[in-house]
């Protein structure tokens, strides 16, 4: 009896590394800031209709759950604005080789997590 | 497409377990991907108590012990064992390589074997390699060159030559493209690294004649573009060579070219 061909196991088994965690991160951040975006205009319009619907998303923003979104939005877009100048310099066809792109990979989220904390804290003593 | 589950007839069972009949202290356990196509059965994995004690460094010795020794039903392939035939590639502790250059010492914990990742698997280890054959006999791999005479040397500066290193020393054994998440995903259109890299290698060879239309060929969105730099390729090259640089150096020529 002939059996059907299996396909053999791919992502269950293969190990991740610091590139290809940066490159699916660069991906689901990148779905997630264009629902960013549409969710930070929506809260824009929503300011014209007046003082009254301020007052929900100021209830909104301050709650546990607002301020979790802020940080993740900030995140997200920190992640995706120093992934992006990575994958630019690579498009120039600079840093390849293995130790460089770990290196580039690691500064992109590291950097992140620094870059939300300055962009938290800007937004904070602006507003 | 992306498809994250394996489909319902490759989902893997528990298999059989082997223990050590040498009494030996030093052992190890080695889980291997099994299936037979002979029976109707879903693949599973095997596990095997080895003797480290009475075995050489590299994963292909534990798997000739194996064969040798424990379960003489194992199969994969296997030549040269020196890293130049390129058979015995398979994923070892997660990662793509060649079994014969492979220390097991680099695997911490249990030592996981699998067939090259998304392949039609023939049997066990052997997945099958057909439709990257395919895909590198698409690119031509040959030289072109115009010039009438048969009897004179097309001659190469040093610096030209220079241009091969890096590609001409490819294998062929497809770590690479296996180990590529858009390889996976887009496998029966995108060329993936290593015939990327045999393209980069004819494209930059200064000897042949052909070197726009190669470039036209792979300028495709699903062909050349579908690399999104993730670096898997260039991490798994058992042979130290850099395919996802040679593909952005496609990309390059094609931005900058005039074709």
């Amino acid at each position: 009896m002939q059996n059907k061909e299996p396909l053999s196991p791919h992502i269950q088994i293969y190990k991740w590394h610091i590139s290809s965690l940066v490159s699916i991160s660069h991906r689901i951040t990148g779905i997630i800031n264009i629902v960013a975006i549409t969710f930070i205009c929506l809260i824009a319009s929503l300011l014209i209709l007046g003082e009254s619907s301020y007052e929900i998303i100021n209830f909104f923003m301050s709650s546990l759950l607002g301020k979790f979104v802020i940080l993740g939005i900030t995140w997200s877009f920190s992640f995706q604005i120093l992934s992006e100048i990575r994958h630019l310099i690579m498009d120039l066809g600079y840093g390849f080789e293995l130790k460089t792109s770990k290196i580039t990979g690691l500064l992109v989220i590291f950097g992140s997590l620094i870059l939300t904390v300055i962009f938290y804290i800007i937004g904070k003593n602006l507003i | 497409m992306v498809q994250i589950n394996l489909p319902k007839d490759s989902e893997i069972k528990k298999g059989k377990y082997f223990k050590d009949k040498t009494g030996s202290k030093n052992l190890r356990k080695v889980n291997i991907y099994r299936w037979d196509p002979s029976t109707g059965e879903n693949p599973r994995i095997d596990s095997y108590e080895v003797d480290m004690d009475n075995c050489p460094s590299k994963v292909l010795d534990i798997l000739n012990k194996i064969k040798n020794e424990i379960d003489p039903t194992l199969a994969y392939r296997r030549s040269c064992a020196h890293g130049v035939c390129g058979s015995c590639a398979m994923n070892m502790g997660g990662k793509n390589g060649l079994a014969c250059t492979k220390p097991h010492e680099e695997i911490d914990g249990d030592i996981d074997i699998y067939p090259l990742p998304h392949l039609k698997v023939k049997k066990d280890l052997i997945g099958d390699l057909d439709g990257l054959y395919k895909q590198y006999q698409s690119i031509e791999p040959w030289l072109k060159n115009n010039s009438k005479s048969e009897t004179n040397e097309i001659i190469q500066s040093k610096e030209d030559r220079a241009k091969l290193d890096g590609a001409y020393e490819c294998i062929m054994c497809a770590c690479c493209s296996t180990s590529c998440p858009s390889y996976w995903w887009n496998g029966d259109k995108y060329l993936g690294p290593a015939v990327l890299l045999q393209a980069y290698r004819w494209i930059v060879d200064s000897r042949d004649e052909e070197r726009n239309a190669r470039l036209k060929k792979v300028a495709d969105e699903l062909k050349l573009y579908r690399c999104h730099t993730i670096m898997n390729c260039t991490s798994a090259c058992p042979k130290g060579l850099n395919p996802a640089k040679a593909i952005a150096e496609i990309k390059k020529m094609l931005a900058t070219a005039n074709i």
